[in-house]
């Protein structure tokens, strides 16, 4: 099996694909490929020839901390939970996201993320809740790893725009429904930076490596 | 104003910064990434404390009492009575930040039971408390960075601290992208790095706690405490990249340890412990675990499937996911794992270390635990030791005055260019895999003399290959320069667990298999020349 690695040494030079060959089980992640790819003491691509440690960012290794996410095969996912038994093809694809400043092969700059939220004074403050229970949409919307995959999909999304995408929409609704008080002022800048900018293909749904419903995030501050 | 430094940006990092902030100081958070990554993220279980709405009988005093005995009695009372004495104020403190408890119909926080306590304290979100706490947390420092109280720098990896005549003026700090050393003052250091795991290769924990700022700090003159007390967690599930947590939050809602005999099943820690023998501490677990030499399975599948959906979510789906096993239907396979290091950066009650206005805070810091951590005592002991580091600091003077670190800031990035513009054949990670090999091998859950000295001079060994290792450059620079504080922190853990010729808590020794009385308090062990020189702290200096 071909493992091809769209590489790029620092944050300045020119990406390029590297190819390495794989013959091992195909019971594990990407993650674990890519662990066992940087195992040896020479690392060799597909021509034999050596070549340096592929650069990739993990810590939890189980689907908790985002860290690992990037594009396999098309689509965006953690690698640490994506199985190459699961992929389809003759071959397996990894690039970086696409949407973030690359900073060394499949490493990227995601800071932009927390630069939003910043931006827009996005905290609950207080907690004084709202008459409705919604415990169990609260509880998803916290687990947002900040991975950067709903933004990677996103068709409206782009680094350094004022459209923050679904993982703001949902810190929102996180504030919104935790600190009641904050609602009119969150809505606000929820219209501002995604509302208006939401062109409704919530393929970030699709995505969300935790399963948080935006669009459940959207109903609760589109109807206000 | 005065300014703090504070290097990671987990929960006890994030309690640190918060509560400076609330005092008016300003507090920089440096870390390599954003808090979502910390190893906090993966504290499943709980937070223990004893509040107003506690369990009939229970106390505070039984609180401190468990905690104490848990960690057979090294532990000092009065660090660990201000720990537990302040837990109900955190629960509140949290609850008010927004985070989403699992609640029960009336709205507040339900509690579950946990390992080696007397009753049920442990407030807790699903499977999920550390990450929802961190998200509490980063919201609320969120609202700090809007007024500029808290500067968040990401990328920055710790390099060494900044030390004159005892004291701590800031730290020199490597940036990745720019492949330089700058230097930060500030009035007071607090580390928050949490553990110590890549000396173990992989553990239940992140990748990226890898205990290099404990051995850089050793050297340069911090004393460490309580190495060899290393938690092994019972119950941890085998997968292709790594042994994976299942909480005990399973074992708390009520889950069975068993292994098959001749057919039948043997749960034999009820047999040996009675009823509640499941929630006996981790470390007689684990050594049950490990004396059955069979197969062992945690079983919770007689509970039905909604209660599971909703109290255990996050074990269900790591099951499912990285093994395809159905909680609801069938057994976990289980086996121990290194989870914990009880051990760590020696600290006073208000968390200072033997460097002046040096702080250690989170698992950096050996604290609270003694020989061996209650569940559900971690992420408590987090937030507090946050918050005590932050009063402390707060009744400080400035001590910016006429310190210029320029010579020591020039030699460190004329090392590193050194360091960049050399070439070595040997791999970093060869050296820090056989670093894991050693340390698994020599300081499992049943330790030796002999094969503690044995790991000793395979440490000692890496040690000397590690001074004519010049740069890899298939590797970062980090990984580069960090490797020899690894590997003397490596040497320092193993010259401890030999020290101690006892076995307790974690610590168990087959040469030496009972509790001694001479050993009845902390290790102690401080870099003096090359020299690790080893101490029992019979005077009770750090947290008595």
């Amino acid at each position: 099996m071909k493992v091809r690695i769209l590489r790029c040494k620092t944050p300045d030079s020119d990406q390029y694909w590297e190819a390495f060959d794989y013959n091992g089980t195909t019971d594990i992640s990407v993650a674990g490929l890519l662990e066992f790819l940087n195992y040896n003491d020479d690392i060799i691509n597909d021509k034999g020839e050596k070549t340096t440690r592929i650069g990739w960012e993990c810590s939890c290794l189980q689907g908790v901390c985002g860290a690992c996410a990037m594009v396999i095969n098309d689509v965006p996912a953690l690698a640490c939970e994506t199985f190459i038994k699961d992929l389809k093809g003759e071959e397996i694809v990894l690039r970086p996201l696409r949407k973030f400043p690359v900073i060394h092969d499949l490493m990227v700059d995601r800071s932009m993320i927390q630069e939003n939220l910043k931006s827009a004074d996005i905290y609950i403050g207080e907690y004084k809740p709202g008459k409705k229970k919604e415990h169990a949409l609260q509880y998803n919307a916290a687990k947002c790893l900040k991975c950067g995959l709903c933004l990677e999909v996103c068709p409206n999304y782009t680094n350094g725009n004022t459209f923050y995408g679904a993982l703001f929409a949902n810190d929102c609704y996180l504030v919104a429904t935790r600190n009641a008080e904050k609602a009119k002022t969150i809505r606000k800048v929820y219209g501002e930076h995604f509302g208006r900018g939401c062109s409704k293909a919530l393929s970030c749904m699709d995505v969300c490596p935790v399963n948080i419903s935006t669009l459940a995030s959207m109903a609760k501050l589109n109807r206000g | 104003m005065k300014r703090v430094l504070i290097i990671g940006s987990g929960i006890s990092g994030l309690s640190c910064a918060i509560r400076c902030a609330g005092y008016g100081i300003h507090a920089t958070l440096i870390s390599p990434y954003p808090s979502e990554r910390a190893q906090s993220v993966m504290a499943a279980g709980g937070i223990n404390a004893v509040t107003e709405e506690c369990e009939e009988g229970d106390s505070v005093d039984s609180h401190i009492e468990n905690t104490l005995r848990g960690g057979a009695y090294i532990g000092g009372k009065k660090a660990v009575s201000g720990l537990c004495g302040n837990a109900e104020e955190i629960i509140r403190y949290l609850e008010s930040i927004g985070t989403v408890f699992t609640v029960g119909t009336d709205g507040r926080p339900y509690t579950r039971a946990f390992g080696g306590q007397t009753h049920k304290r442990t407030y807790f979100c699903g499977a999920s408390t550390g990450k929802q706490i961190v998200s509490a947390l980063v919201m609320e420092a969120r609202r700090y960075e809007g007024i500029g109280l808290i500067e968040r720098r990401m990328g920055l990896c710790f390099h060494s601290a900044l030390i004159k005549d005892g004291a701590c003026y800031g730290a020199l700090v490597f940036d990745e992208k720019t492949r330089t050393i700058e230097t930060v003052y500030s009035d007071c250091v607090v580390m928050a790095v949490g553990g110590q795991n890549s000396l173990f290769g992989k553990t239940t924990g992140s990748s990226l706690c890898d205990g290099y700022a404990a051995g850089r700090l050793f050297r340069q003159g911090a004393v460490l405490k309580n190495l060899e007390f290393i938690q092994y967690h019972p119950t941890t599930l085998e997968t292709s990249q790594k042994r994976i947590l299942i909480s005990e939050a399973v074992r708390g809602e009520g889950g069975r340890l068993f292994y098959t005999e001749d057919g039948k099943r043997v749960y034999f820690m009820e047999d040996k412990y009675g009823p509640n023998g499941n929630l006996m501490t981790r470390d007689v677990v684990s050594r049950e675990i490990y004396s059955a030499s069979k197969e062992v399975f945690l079983d919770i599948s007689f509970k039905d499937k909604q209660f599971i959906d909703s109290y255990l979510p996050e074990v269900r789906d790591i099951c499912r996911k990285f093994r395809n096993i159905d909680i609801s239907r069938e057994p976990i396979p289980v086996a121990p794992s290194v989870h914990f290091f009880m051990g760590g950066l020696a600290v006073n009650l208000n968390h200072e270390t033997n460097i002046r206005n040096l702080y250690a805070v989170g698992e950096c810091a050996s604290m609270y635990h003694g020989a061996n951590r209650l569940g559900g005592n971690s992420l408590l002991a987090a937030i507090y030791s946050g918050n005590i580091a932050a009063d402390d600091i707060s009744g400080r003077e400035s001590a910016l005055k006429n310190v210029d670190f320029k010579d020591m800031a020039d030699h460190a990035n004329m090392e590193l260019k050194g360091m960049l513009d050399s070439d070595s054949p040997f791999p970093v990670m060869y050296v820090r895999d056989m670093l894991a090999e050693t340390m698994r091998k020599h300081l499992g859950i049943v330790r030796t003399e002999e094969s503690l000295v044995k790991g000793i001079e395979d440490v000692e060994y890496d040690l000397s290959v590690s001074d004519r290792i010049k740069y890899d450059g298939s590797v970062s620079a980090y990984t580069n320069y960090s490797l020899k504080g690894i590997l003397t922190l490596a040497r320092a853990v193993l010259s401890c667990a030999k020290f101690r010729k006892e076995s307790r808590g974690a610590h168990y020794r087959s040469d030496y298999p009972k509790e001694s009385e001479e050993f009845g308090c902390a290790t102690l062990i401080s870099f003096d020349n090359g020299d690790y020189s080893i101490r029992s702290d019979k005077e009770g200096v750090y947290e008595s």
